[in-house]
């Protein structure tokens, strides 16, 4: 059944003219998959007058790019991008689609796949391709490994290894771009599209300011869980102090270094919404499955226990510091740098030997 | 209107999810609601005293373990839920997405067919019996049964002038009676699916979006759907959605004609519903809640057995994955570092090095170790070191 369906999908956004940085990782995501299969790794991009994008699509990794260039999809409408995507899959049979774990690589990634019908696996951080073996299924060549964070405590593998095309969604972070190569050759492919009447429209859109913080784009990235609402001493402590140490740092990284840090928290941290923290922490500052996926160039973990929804956040990350009371923390399985302590002591003392004031309280 | 709540019920706590090769058996655990289905409530609670109608909840797993789950949610005489189906089959264990919208889609469609056919049975029995009480007897049972709105039938005192009532009295004549009755059945079919944006199992938010092509593939037809919603509103005659979500950095409004599907985001805060609407709710709503859930097997959805389970579902959840080595650990006052880089040496026949600066002394000779800690070419990393690290 697989035989007659090759090449690697991508499924790229756009937004303000650009592509989107996820995007990019997607293509780099791609070219991996594409070459161990020996496939073309084919980006997929819709909207009005986007032949300058598609040619970027190529300088970052892919051999070809659809684009259905239509008025009709000027602005993102799920029910038209669904329409003209499932049209282009049902016509060219890829052999694997990935799409960005984002609000419009879901949206249109479930409905696609639905009619196809085959599975979709989102959320993967891990993509390889691999043979497969199941007893009850039989033998297959060459499928694509979609690693996701399991229920629970492990990262899985998701195979899809009877349908066609094997559709995922990849959280974006998991990869990195590949760097522009401006002479790489591409077929650009323009495909019409007419979109029917539809009983939905988009009536408005309206842009919002940038998400504030940016974690995907800092080099330093301070987060803070839990384990900030007690001392070393088991005593309860005001959260605020460890939110004071972690802007001090942040602030001497900044200023000293020029490095861009950021504040991140745990979903046990946001959630357990604590008072002292109001309007300082927020969802905006999470790190994990359900946050941002961060891979920064120095991770500084304080107070945090390390869970595999939070570890899968920030697990690439170049460099891990950790700072917990327990030495069994998860989070010293990943770190470069543990340090078993009082938070409220030993934070204070790694701004210190950067030049800070690090005055501990 | 017709208000159809997906719910669903998950482990309760993540350490004691039991599996079976990577299918959880939700029968051996503690099953709470999914947190994100309580916007999926308010949402249905707003459309309720908005438009007026009836919520049903619409759950898929083991009946003993979900009903249970759904009762705090009748909690009072208008919020809540009103009704519950539950699809509860053993073919339908380890569905992923796809099986498991294909289900819901089912249930989804027979839900609604089960809400047509009492307006149809009115209907049949004007045409067949015209003024006779034979249609008000019918009428009243079916309305005691939860099945007609207040305003195909009522017992409420308020309620003035439903359409059986009015056709008794003789104030309207068949046609328009029948003509009235063909625009309530209208009104059920636009009905509105309501849903958390995912599950804290799964994690994949896949459901809504595919339910609602489960449901345009079973009725021929295209049902809009809007995921992330944060604000929406209903136009009073309850024909069309206007939902606001987020894409990004952008914002978008999507006016949906019903029925349509949304996923409700947890920064949805419900709006308050305008005084006035309240009469045209009562008339649209129903007689009231009914406890008794209403369980449904792949054979009452007309299943196909292929579609649903195991068998229907095209992903397969493998083994778990190596997360990578642990990586080398440098310990603030314990690990023992290169202070300064130290070029290639022989000690004692071998060869060792060359090393950088900040490179960790591992399995080198005791004495090897001594003789550098002596020369100051390794000490104990420390904080200066680590800062230096970090900011390199």
């Amino acid at each position: 059944m697989s035989g007659e369906y090759s090449g690697v999908w991508v499924y790229l956004q756009q937004s303000k003219g650009d592509l989107l940085p996820a995007s990019l990782e997607l293509l780099a995501a791609g070219r991996g998959v594409a070459d161990k299969l020996g496939q073309q790794n084919v980006g997929v991009l819709l909207g009005n007058n986007l032949e300058p994008l598609a040619r970027k699509a190529i300088e970052h990794g892919a051999d070809a790019v659809l684009l259905v260039d239509s008025p009709a999809l000027e602005t993102y409408f799920n029910l038209a991008y669904v329409d003209a995507i499932y049209a282009l899959v049902k016509e060219r049979k890829p052999y694997v689609f990935l799409f960005t774990s984002n609000e419009v690589g879901k949206d249109v990634a479930g409905r696609v796949a639905y009619r196809v019908p085959t599975g979709l696996a989102t959320d993967n951080v891990q993509l390889a391709v691999e043979d497969y073996n199941n007893p009850a299924l039989g033998q297959f060549k060459d499928l694509l490994i979609q690693v996701r964070p399991d229920f629970g405590t492990r990262l899985a593998r998701i195979y899809t290894p009877k349908h066609r095309p094997q559709m995922a969604t990849v959280r974006a972070g998991s990869f990195s771009p590949l760097p522009a190569d401006p002479k790489r050759k591409g077929k650009v492919e323009k495909i019409r599209f007419e979109a029917p009447a539809y009983p939905a429209k988009v009536t408005e859109v309206a842009e919002l300011p940038p998400q504030v913080p940016d974690l995907a784009g800092a080099d330093v990235v301070i987060s803070l869980g839990l384990g900030i609402l007690k001392d070393g001493s088991g005593l309860p402590r005001d959260p605020r102090e460890a939110y004071g140490h972690a802007q001090e740092l942040k602030k001497l990284l900044e200023e000293r270094y020029h490095m861009k840090a950021e504040i991140g928290a745990t979903r046990a941290l946001i959630y357990a919404e604590i008072k002292e923290l109001e309007g300082v922490i927020g969802k905006s500052n999470q790190v994990g499955q359900t946050g941002s996926t961060v891979k920064p160039k120095v991770y500084i973990a304080v107070g945090i226990s390390g869970a595999l929804q939070h570890r899968v956040g920030m697990r690439n990350s170049s460099k891990i510091v950790a700072i917990n009371l327990d030495p069994k923390a998860p989070i010293f399985k990943i770190a470069h740098y543990p340090i078993v302590g009082d938070l409220y002591e030993e934070l204070p003392k790694l701004t210190k030997a950067l030049g800070g004031a690090g005055s501990a309280s | 209107m017709l208000i159809i709540v997906l719910l669903k019920g998950v482990p309760a706590r993540t350490t004691q999810a039991v599996q079976i090769g990577g299918v959880l058996n939700r029968e051996a655990m503690d099953l709470v609601l999914n947190p994100h289905d309580a916007k999926a409530v308010e949402a249905a609670d707003y459309l309720k005293r908005r438009v007026g109608g009836k919520a049903v909840a619409l759950s898929m797993g083991p009946d003993g373990k979900l009903i249970p789950l759904m009762k705090p949610l009748f909690d009072s005489e208008v919020l809540g839920i009103d009704e519950e189906y539950v699809l509860s089959d053993r073919k339908m264990a380890g569905s992923d997405t796809l099986a498991t919208s294909y289900a819901v889609a089912l249930g989804v469609k027979k839900v609604v067919e089960r809400h047509v056919r009492p307006i149809e049975e009115v209907e049949e029995a004007i045409k067949k019996g015209g003024y006779s009480e034979i249609v008000k007897a019918r009428a009243a049972e079916l309305y005691r049964a939860n099945l007609l709105p207040n305003s195909v039938y009522s017992e409420l005192p308020a309620v003035k002038g439903s359409i059986v009532q009015t056709f008794m009295d003789g104030k309207i004549a068949t046609q328009t009676a029948l003509k009235e009755l063909e625009a309530e059945k209208q009104k059920v079919s636009r009905f509105v699916i309501v849903a958390g944006i995912k599950t804290t199992d799964g994690e994949t938010g896949s459901v809504g979006p595919q339910v609602a092509e489960g449901v345009s593939e079973l009725t021929g037809s295209v049902m809009p759907h809007a995921t992330y919603v944060e604000d929406f509103e209903v136009d009073a005659e309850g024909s069309s959605i206007t939902a606001q979500r987020m894409i990004g950095y952008l914002s978008q409004k999507l006016e949906m004609s019903l029925p349509a599907l949304i996923t409700v985001s947890t920064e949805y805060r419900p709006r308050t519903a305008p005084a006035s609407a309240q009469i045209a709710a009562r008339a649209n709503g129903y007689r009231g809640k009914v406890f008794q859930a209403f369980k449904w097997t792949a054979d009452d959805l007309g299943a196909d057995p292929k579609r649903l389970g195991l068998l229907g579902s095209p992903t397969i959840v493998g083994t778990g994955i190596d997360v990578g080595k642990p990586p080398v650990q440098k310990t603030v006052g314990t690990s023992l570092v290169f202070l300064k880089p130290s070029s290639q040496l022989e000690y004692e026949g071998r060869k060792y090095g060359p090393f950088a600066q900040g490179d960790l002394v591992n399995s080198l000779p005791e004495g090897l170790v001594a003789k550098f800690r002596e020369d100051g070419t390794v000490g104990v990393f420390d904080y200066g070191m680590l800062a230096g690290e970090l900011v390199a």
